[in-house]
């Protein structure tokens, strides 16, 4: 089902309220990923509010569904999401990197609760998010497990044991997600190491490849559904996405994949965002 | 006299008997009450010898001096005027002779002077020859468990002697080996065990169990029956590993070389080399 | 042992990692959460039996043993208990970042079957010997270390670690262990070291397939040179046994230990660490390759190479006897115990007449 107007307009101010925070959090903390937590904030929005099944009050709950950051150097991302669905206290966010926090670059999966996994370390994910959704069968449990990918961490060889080995097992519970955003800390990821023809890797492996325009609601939102839908073989949902979206000065410079900035630079960053979010629902008004 | 040409099969077949075998008739005698009987007053010594040219004294021997019933073997000693002595011309006739290969009779010295003891003797050796030279396994179990024993006792010994006499295959074993002990066990059975040690090129043929500890290896088999059928080659070693009937306590990869060592010694007991 | 699928007798002849095999079985009946998980060694790693009688918890990753430790740590992660088998070369340090990220750091209750350990894969040689493996994931928090002395041990540690939460590294050997206890039902406690033969002259710390090599070397360390050496099976790593440590420090002032490992960061160096913090003096002395690689053979003969078989025990307790030994002072009608060196001289003259 196509996403409603209301229910985008509703999404996108929630993206919006993500983005806003993880740039807040960012100002407070002195420096944090935002390239890459900008590239994936519409994925993240669309899963946590609308796909996965995972109540924040239940967070433990062992039939919810999961979600692996594999990419976990976002957790500035992941905090202001967190923040946003009540799993974490706004003020905590303002502790954010400071001695004796709970919340760091790389979060810990056991002080934030709702977070799946501790990752950092790249390539971790998918196995992970395998081994739950291997779990899920041996348990005879129905929920899903997602993981969010970089496109730079498919560089790791560990990613490609895990796609390898999710086509073996006929992982059809487990839904890849790759956040395409092009850029690695040395820059584009085809100067630094080719990862194209990117998608027929994929499909090389076994995988029903379902590509999206990441920053489209509606779009990604049919994408996420026939993602759902797809019984026969593992998905893996590449995302077309911009690292630094909707900050003018950061969006595609791979220089901000961490980046800490002035007061200056962050009413201006604040400025775009708005400015961002009025482009974002003028789309909806024109496509919904 | 015809000159016999001596190989150097027949000098470790000559050792083997001389140093390993012969000495068993000691446990012959002391395991069979009737025969014991009969040495419990005798005083005398009993040598066998072959003449060599190339041997100190002109010969080899081994002597048992019997004491009222106690017996002191002496492997590779010459006593100068043993009471009872069997003399073979060469070592070929005396090697024949214990193999069973022929029955090249030697000289036989002061048997009439010392007939009672030559004829307890004499039932010893016959009883040790039946015993070890039957290609079946005895019907008394005493005799089952004494055969046992004979191979347990011969074949560290003859390994033994062989690595001292510098036999090649073994003596090269010897000098790589550290300090190590190789046992034969019959479990349920403590009476039967031997062992052989080797450390840097020395080896020490025992009996009953290793004294200092776990031998580094032990070839355990479960019963004195199939114990007796790898000892008379009817058993295939493997597949009696395979059920159990045999168990290496320790590396396995160690068990093969015993299994070797103790076909080259049956060879030589059978003067196989001879074939 | 109630639930016990095979008998004392069997597991007599059991390989040790079959006893693993047999115990992971045993643990997969009881409790359904229970899984294996291998990279292509489920045969050396003997985990067959567990894949024919749970085949829907059986998963083997491939030869990807970085998988294998992501897999096992979300599986943990959503409620199983994984028992990851490969060799202990590969376990400490092919996944060493999974094993590290996702399983320590999360606390994820994955149970770790090193096989192979040591230098037991003899004939495979160094790409195969597992001789940093206690150093690398000691060094691991959250981690509990075993090194099982025998089948019997094993199986004991293995229940014991499916009984925690958390992760555990067990370290076995390749199998063809020499029996140190008659059956498991020697007292075996997770985190205590068991005393197998006491004395107040030395004491020989071993543990893994070092346990039963000191044993020999106490019995004829007492038959031919008349010193009473404590020796202690220190299975357990981590956490370490203080206590039976200090104890020996205390008693025996001189400790030897011994493992199939590097002296640098395994059993030795833990043990070290306890004793220097103590501030107690002891003669020390480790046994285990020193800063090498091994050499290709088969394994006993390594173990006599790199002086840690029963020979090797011998010839470092008497040296280590020779150089020191203890004194009692009497000063102010007091008595205390000091270390005093000499050259106490210790002659063994083997007699290496055959027996006839």
């Amino acid at each position: 089902m196509a996403l409603t107007k209301s229910e985008w307009i509703e999404l996108e101010k929630k993206a919006s309220a993500v983005r806003q925070l993880t740039l807040d959090t960012c100002y407070w903390a002195g420096g944090a990923h935002m390239g890459g937590s900008l590239s994936s904030t519409d994925f993240l929005t669309l899963l946590y509010f609308k796909y996965l099944n995972f109540e924040p009050k239940n967070y433990a709950d062992e039939n919810r569904d999961r979600c692996i950051i594999s990419k976990g150097h976002i957790g500035v991302a992941i905090a202001a999401l967190f923040s946003e669905l009540g799993l974490l206290d706004r003020e905590e966010l303002k502790t954010f990197n400071l001695t004796g926090s709970r919340l760091g670059v790389h979060l810990d999966s056991r002080k934030v609760k709702g977070l799946e996994a501790s990752t950092g370390s790249l390539g971790h994910g998918s196995a992970l998010a395998l081994g739950t959704a291997l779990a899920a069968r041996v348990q005879g449990k129905s929920y899903k497990t997602w993981v969010l990918l970089g496109d730079g961490e498919c560089d790791e060889g560990s990613v490609w044991e895990a796609a390898m080995a999710t086509a073996n097992f006929n992982a059809t519970n487990l839904i890849t997600v790759v956040d395409r955003n092009k850029f690695m800390i040395d820059g584009n990821t085809e100067d630094v190491m080719k990862l194209e023809p990117f998608s027929d890797k994929w499909r090389a492996f076994g995988f029903e490849v379902i590509e999206a325009d990441g920053h489209h609601l509606s779009k990604l939102s049919d994408a996420m559904e026939k993602a759902m839908q797809t019984k026969d073989k593992p998905v893996c949902l590449i995302l077309d996405t911009l690292k630094g979206e909707g900050i003018s000065f950061m969006a595609g410079d791979h220089k901000w994949h961490y980046g800490a900035m002035d007061e200056v630079k962050y009413e201006l960053a604040k400025k775009d965002l708005l400015e961002y979010e009025a482009k974002r629902l003028a789309r909806v008004e024109k496509e919904a | 006299m015809k000159e016999v040409s001596i190989t150097q099969d027949d000098l470790y077949a000559a050792r083997i008997f001389f140093n390993a075998a012969l000495p068993l008739l000691k446990v012959v005698i002391q395991s069979k009450p009737n025969i014991k009987k009969k040495f419990e007053k005798k005083n005398f010594v009993f040598q066998v010898s072959a003449l060599y040219d190339m041997a100190p004294g002109g010969k080899m021997a081994t002597h048992l001096v019997f004491n009222n019933g106690e017996i002191t073997v002496k492997v590779s000693e010459i006593h100068p005027k043993p009471d009872i002595e069997f003399v073979f011309p060469d070592i070929k006739k005396f090697i024949i002779f214990f193999s069973g290969k022929g029955m090249p009779l030697p000289k036989m010295k002061g048997i009439v002077k010392n007939m009672g003891s030559f004829m307890a003797v004499m039932q010893g050796l016959l009883t040790m020859s039946k015993l070890l030279g039957s290609t079946d396994a005895p019907v008394a179990i005493e005799d089952q468990e004494l055969l046992v024993k004979l191979f347990f006792y011969l074949l560290p010994n003859g390994i033994s002697q062989l690595n001292k006499a510098g036999h090649e295959k073994i003596h090269d074993f010897a000098l790589k080996s550290p300090d190590r002990a190789y046992a034969f066990a019959v479990t349920g059975y403590p009476a039967l065990n031997s062992y052989i040690r080797f450390k840097e090129g020395n080896s020490k043929a025992g009996r009953g169990e290793y004294p200092r500890c776990k031998p580094f290896l032990t070839l355990r088999f479960d019963s004195v029956m199939h114990a007796l059928d790898i000892l008379m080659s009817k058993g295939d070693m493997v597949d009696y590993m395979a059920n159990d009937y045999l168990k290496v306590e320790g590396a396995p990869e160690f068990a093969g070389i015993v299994g070797e060592f103790m076909f080259v010694i049956g060879d030589y007991a059978k003067a196989a080399y001879m074939d | 042992m109630g639930g016990m699928n095979y008998t004392v007798v069997d597991s007599k002849k059991l390989a040790t990692a079959e006893i693993y095999g047999k115990t992971l079985c045993e643990l997969g009946e009881k409790d359904k959460r229970v899984v294996a998980l291998t990279a292509d060694l489920a045969g050396s790693t003997k985990i067959g039996d567990f894949k024919e009688k749970f085949p829907d918890r059986f998963f083997n990753v491939g030869i990807a043993e970085q998988n294998l430790f992501g897999i096992a740590a979300g599986m943990a992660k959503a409620g199983l208990i994984p028992f990851i088998s490969t060799f202990s070369v590969f376990a400490s340090m092919r996944a060493t970042d999974q094993l590290h990220t996702d399983i320590c750091y999360q606390n994820a209750n994955v149970k770790i079957i090193g096989s192979h350990s040591g230098t037991s894969y003899g004939q495979a040689g160094s790409t195969h010997h597992a001789i940093e493996d206690v150093a690398m994931v000691r060094s691991l928090a959250n981690l509990k270390v075993i090194v099982p002395a025998d089948g019997f041990e094993t199986a004991n540690a293995v229940r014991a670690a499916a009984a925690m939460d958390g992760p555990v590294y067990i370290r076995i050997n390749r199998g063809f262990d020499m029996n140190i206890y008659e059956n498991e039902d020697y007292g075996f406690e997770f985190g205590k070291g068991v005393l197998m033969n006491d004395g107040n002259d030395v004491t020989v710390i071993a543990n893994g397939c070092c346990v039963f090599q000191a044993i020999q070397a106490a019995r004829i360390l007492e038959s031919d040179f008349g010193i009473h050496a404590r020796v202690i099976n220190l299975h357990t790593i981590k956490p370490i046994d203080r206590d039976i440590i200090l104890k020996a420090a205390e008693e025996t002032r001189r400790i030897i230990t011994v493992e199939d490992h590097t002296i640098l960061g395994g059993l030795g160096t833990a043990v070290g660490e306890v004793v220097l913090e103590s501030g107690r003096a002891c003669a020390f002395k480790k046994l285990g390759l020193n800063d090498c690689f091994s050499a290709i053979g088969f394994h006993e003969d390594l173990m006599t190479m790199n002086g840690i078989d029963t020979e090797g025990i011998v010839k470092t307790a008497v040296d280590m006897m020779k150089r020191a030994h203890v004194v009692e002072i009497s000063s102010d009608g007091k008595t205390t115990k000091a270390l005093k060196f000499d050259d106490r001289d210790f002659e063994a003259e083997i007699d290496w007449t055959d027996e006839v």
